[in-house]
Order: structure tokens, then sequence, then C-alpha cells
């Protein structure tokens, strides 16, 4: 009895860490997403600045609890670098969700997902299913 | 990830609320939800709609664990036994555990001929039918709903409008400048604030999907189409993965159509060409090789297989061979017989060289007291209550004409109890449909008894020697 309680604890608990895992990674794609759009906000603003031909060459950049004085050249070139950081991240963290959500779905004794692992279909060779699938568009 | 399952979600949500409003009819087979095996592969007595012929059901659940793995393509199955044992019962079984997703296709034996299509034709499309290739659809969208869009004119009338998109989900908001063909498409959708909307991230398409609860009482008056759907969560930027299953046929039908207004239509497209189903084997095991498309061989089942002729079997010897074939299963209620369409005999009515490739299964005729189960599953899936002693009574009708004839008289029974307003079915509302509703037997005796007063009556050999015909 004992032995089975530990037994079915040790099972809880592997559960709830994989599930805590998950969570935890799609809060971080929040997190990552709302920095992107930030950033993203950031750099249109600067683009406007620049082609409008604005009289201040510098701009003050905040980062984290701190402005500095940046040229916007350079500040335009370290945002684009921490985006396409970002981007990265995210790809990864989207990837690595995957097989998270396999392990957790064996866990908890459901199926598994099929087809998920798959390459994608291109844009034309979608074009071309789609037809039948959702017919009248 | 994420995404893709919350729309599968949404999907089973839409597909819920469809069956609500569909009137379901229940079918012969409709209690079946399985084989009713344990994981050992071991049937238990009574599960998921099954009773009793374990064997037969333990032979199918092998069958099936080889399906899974894949291993039994290009062979087939022949369920064979007296009418009424439970053949089609176990194939629906075998469909229903194979899961949603495996291609089940059922046709009967004389399905086949037709005057449209040649009987060949008719067996390939259904062979098509039966495989299913799996593949994933990805997209990156933007999904959220509209906090505030702006749209400014030019003061003069002409030149580039320029425009702001306020976005949230319940997590975060952002806002996006807007060129000049994004502004276009969003008065075309007429987009306004309170608007859940995606945008496909590579295509710049915009799809409304409803407008944001908390904007339900924006207006006193709206159409019935306006649908109001949550705040999406999480991130603006999603990546959406959809898996999808078509069948050979399905991509086989679209690429014999001709394009333009008939592809409106679906359904029969008459006979497809060869060099087309050639096109479409290529394309797919070139998107196998590049990880893009999984095959998920599914099964064929065919009743009434004596029905066939021996030019269809010959053809259905052949086509087994194909690395694209399916899992044949087949059933026959016949014992040693002619084969259609020539003067041999064979066991079931099949060439001996079919039967050959085919692992058999045989059923046998169910014990009272597997009668008096189905009845009472039959019962409860028809919501009838019966009294103890009527499916008592019925199970003994059971036992004496057949299953079926007992089946039927559960829902006439049913019937009659309701007239009198009763509301459970008694021995009387048995009795009284027994004598309303001849059986096989009766009907024959009766014949038998007055079949000089009957019409165009031609019955002069002895009866028993014009048996039945198959072709």
């Amino acid at each position: 009895m004992n032995q089975g309680t530990d037994k079915l604890l040790q099972y809880l608990s592997e559960v709830e860490e994989v599930a805590e895992d998950i969570l935890t990674d799609k809060n971080q794609l929040v997190d990552l997403d709302r920095k992107r759009n930030k950033n993203r906000e950031a750099l249109r603003a600067l683009d406007k600045e620049i082609k409008a031909d604005q009289m201040p060459k510098k701009s003050l950049v905040c980062f984290g609890n701190m402005f500095i004085k940046f040229p916007k050249e350079t500040a335009k070139k370290l945002i684009t670098d921490d985006q396409a950081k970002l981007e990265k991240e995210v790809t990864n963290l989207r990837n690595g969700l995957k097989h998270k959500i396999s392990k957790l779905r064996e866990l908890e004794g459901k199926s598994e997902l099929s087809g998920f692992s798959l390459q994608p279909l291109s844009r034309e060779e979608m074009c071309a299913v789609e037809q039948f699938m959702k017919p009248c568009r | 990830m994420c995404t893709s399952t919350k729309s599968s979600a949404a999907a089973a949500k839409v597909q819920e609320v469809r069956e609500i409003t569909r009137i379901e009819r229940i079918g012969a087979h409709s209690h079946i939800r399985g084989l009713g095996l344990d994981d050992a592969l071991e049937p238990r007595q009574v599960s998921q709609g099954m009773v009793g012929q374990q064997t037969a059901r333990r032979a199918a659940g092998v069958i099936l664990e080889m399906i899974k793995e894949g291993k039994i393509a290009g062979r087939a199955v022949l369920i064979a036994g007296q009418p009424g044992t439970g053949k089609t019962a176990i194939a629906m079984g075998m469909a229903q555990a194979l899961g949603p997703d495996t291609p089940f296709t059922v046709i009967s034996g004389s399905e086949i001929f037709s005057l449209e299509m040649s009987k060949t034709e008719a067996l390939m499309q259904s062979f098509r039918k039966s495989i299913g290739v799996r593949i994933k659809e990805e997209t990156e969208i933007i999904e959220g709903e509209v906090v505030e869009i702006q749209i400014d004119r030019p003061a003069t009338g002409t030149g580039a409008k320029v425009g702001k998109l306020t976005l949230k989900t319940t997590e975060m908001e952002t806002i996006y400048d807007l060129g000049q063909k994004m502004i276009e498409s969003l008065t075309k959708e007429k987009v306004q604030a309170g608007d859940i909307i995606t945008i496909d991230k590579a295509t710049g398409k915009i799809t409304k999907l409803g407008r944001s609860f908390t904007r339900a009482r924006d207006y006193d008056a709206m159409g019935p189409q306006t649908k109001f759907v949550q705040c999406p969560e999480g991130e603006l930027q999603k990546r959406k993965e959809v898996v999808h299953t078509v069948t050979l046929h399905e991509i086989d039908v679209i690429n014999s159509r001709t394009q333009g207004f008939l592809a409106l239509f679906s359904g029969d497209t008459g006979e497809i060409k060869g060099e087309v189903r050639e096109q479409i084997n290529a394309k797919v095991a070139e998107w196998r090789e590049e990880g893009k498309a999984e095959i998920v061989p599914g099964v064929l089942f065919i009743d009434e297989v004596h029905m066939l002729d021996i030019e269809s079997f010959s053809f259905l010897n052949r086509a087994m061979e194909n690395d694209l074939a399916p899992v044949l299963i087949m059933a026959t209620n016949r014992g040693i017989t002619r084969i259609r369409g020539t003067n041999y005999q064979s066991p079931h009515g099949i060439p001996i060289d079919m039967l050959d490739r085919l692992v058999i299964i045989s059923t046998t005729p169910y014990e009272e007291k597997e009668i008096k189960q189905i009845l009472k599953i039959r019962c409860e899936e028809e919501d009838v209550e019966m009294s103890d002693d009527a499916l008592i009574v019925l199970t003994r009708i059971g036992m004496e004409t057949s299953l079926r004839y007992a089946i039927q008289l559960i829902t006439t029974a049913n019937l009659v109890c309701r007239k009198r307003k009763g509301t459970e079915v008694s021995i009387n509302d048995v009795k009284r449909v027994y004598s309303l509703f001849l059986d096989e037997c009766r009907s024959t005796q009766f014949l038998k008894e007055y079949q000089q007063e009957f019409l165009f009556n031609e019955m002069n050999a002895e009866p028993g020697s014009e048996t039945m015909e198959t072709s």
C-alpha cells in the first residue's frame, strides 16, 4: 500500500513537473513576443525619424532602467540584432514545446498527436490541397 | 504547437454543436464503440457494445495491432459466418478502434455494379478512399482584438493613406503602422474596434473571427451572423500548425477535374484517368521522401463479398499487391457456392487463389445468454425501458427466430407501450407485436398455406430446390 502511494506520488510529481515546464515555456514565449513587438515599434519609430531627417542625430534608448543616448543608426542596429536573437529563441522554444507536449501526453496516457513532426507543405502545395478541403473559396 | 491544439479544440466544439442540431437516426450498429478488448488483447465478455464472439474478436484484435504497426498492408481478412452473427459488428468495431483519423470505407459487394463506371474503377476508387495522406499546414499569424483602428486620409484627397492599428491579447498590446495595402484589406473586411482578427503574416490575408465578448453591449441591433469570441490569450504573433488527413481519392478527384465552375461540385466525378493516379502517386512519394507527408493505410470493408464476380476478384488479387494498398476486410454469409460469373463452386463464393491470401475469421451463432445481453444493449441504445420478463420472452423469440427480428421487436413493442401510455415494455406488448409482425419462419409458413390465393403463383416444384441465386 505504502509503496503504491509512493509510486503514485512520484508519478504525479513527474507529470506536474513536465506540465510546469510547458507552462513556463509558454509564459516565456509571451514575454519574448512582447519584447519583439516593442522592438518592432521602436524600429518603426526610429525609421521614421531617420527618414524625416530630424535634427538631433542621437536618440534616447532605454536599457532596463537606464536611458542611454545613442546615435540613431547604432540604436537601430542594436535593436535589429536583438530582434534576430529573439526570433531564434522563439523558434527554439516552439520546437522544444512540441517534444514536451508529446511527453506530457505520453505520461498522461493520451494517444500520441500524429503528424506534427512532419515538414509543412509549401504555400503553393497548400493552396492546391485547400481546394478540396474548403470548397468554394 | 499551442495554437494548433487550441484550434483543434475549437473544431471539436463546432462539431459538437452540429451534432446536436442534426437528428441522429439510430443505426443497427450504433451501439458499437470498439472491439471490447483489454490491453492484453483478451476480449471482455461484454464491452464497448460487443457481446460474445470472443474468438473472432481476439483474432480481429490481433489483426488490428498489425494494422496499427503497418504490417498487414497487402493482405486481407475474411469474416465468415451465418447471417446475424455479428460480422458487420466486428468490422465496425475495428473501424472504431482504429480511431477517427484512419480512413475506413464500407462498401457492399453489389455496389460496384453501376452503369456509370466499370467494376474495376469502382473498386479502385474505394481502394483509394481507404488510404489517407497526412499533411501539415504551418502558418505564422497575428491574432488579437482590435483596440483601435485609425486611418488618416491626406487632406488633398490624393496620395497614400496612412494608418495605425492597435491589437491586443489578454497579455499584451501593440501598435502596427499600416501601409496602403493593409488599409485597403482592412476596409474591405470592415474591421472596426472590438473585432477579433487574424492576419496571415505571409500573405497579409485578414480573417475576422468575430467580436469580442467585452463589446457585446456596444450596439442594440446586431445581425444574426455576429459571433462573439473571447479575446485571444498569449502572444500576438503565433505559429499555427494544422494536420490534415486527406484520402488519395480526394486528391485524385481535384486533379482530374477541369478547373473553373466545375470545381464547385464535389461528389461523383465518374472515372479517373490512370495517368492522373500515377501523377498523384509520384507526388505523394516525393512528399514522403521530403518528410512532408505520411501515409495512413486505412481499411476497406467489403460486405457481401460473394456478390463480386470473377473479374473483380482477379482485380483485387492484383490491387492488393500494390504498395499503397489498404487492409482489405471482407465479409460473407455464404457457404460453398457458385463464384459469380463462372460455373465453378468454391467456398464462400471466392476463388481458391484469392482464398489462399486471406486470413479467415469465423463467427458462430450467439448463445441465449449473449442474445439477452445484446437485446439489453439495444434497449439502452434506443432508450427503451423493458421489464425483465419481457426481455426473457424477447430472448426466446430471438433464439427461435433471429436476432435481427428480435431487435426489430424492441422498437415496435416500445411504440405499442407508448400508445397505452406505459413507461416500461411488458410481456403483453412483446406478445402483441409478435402477433402483429411475422418473422421469416411464420411468413414462409403462411405462404405455404395460402400460396394458391396469391397472384402469379408458379411454385410448381417442391420448395427448397429453388435456393437463393446470387447472380
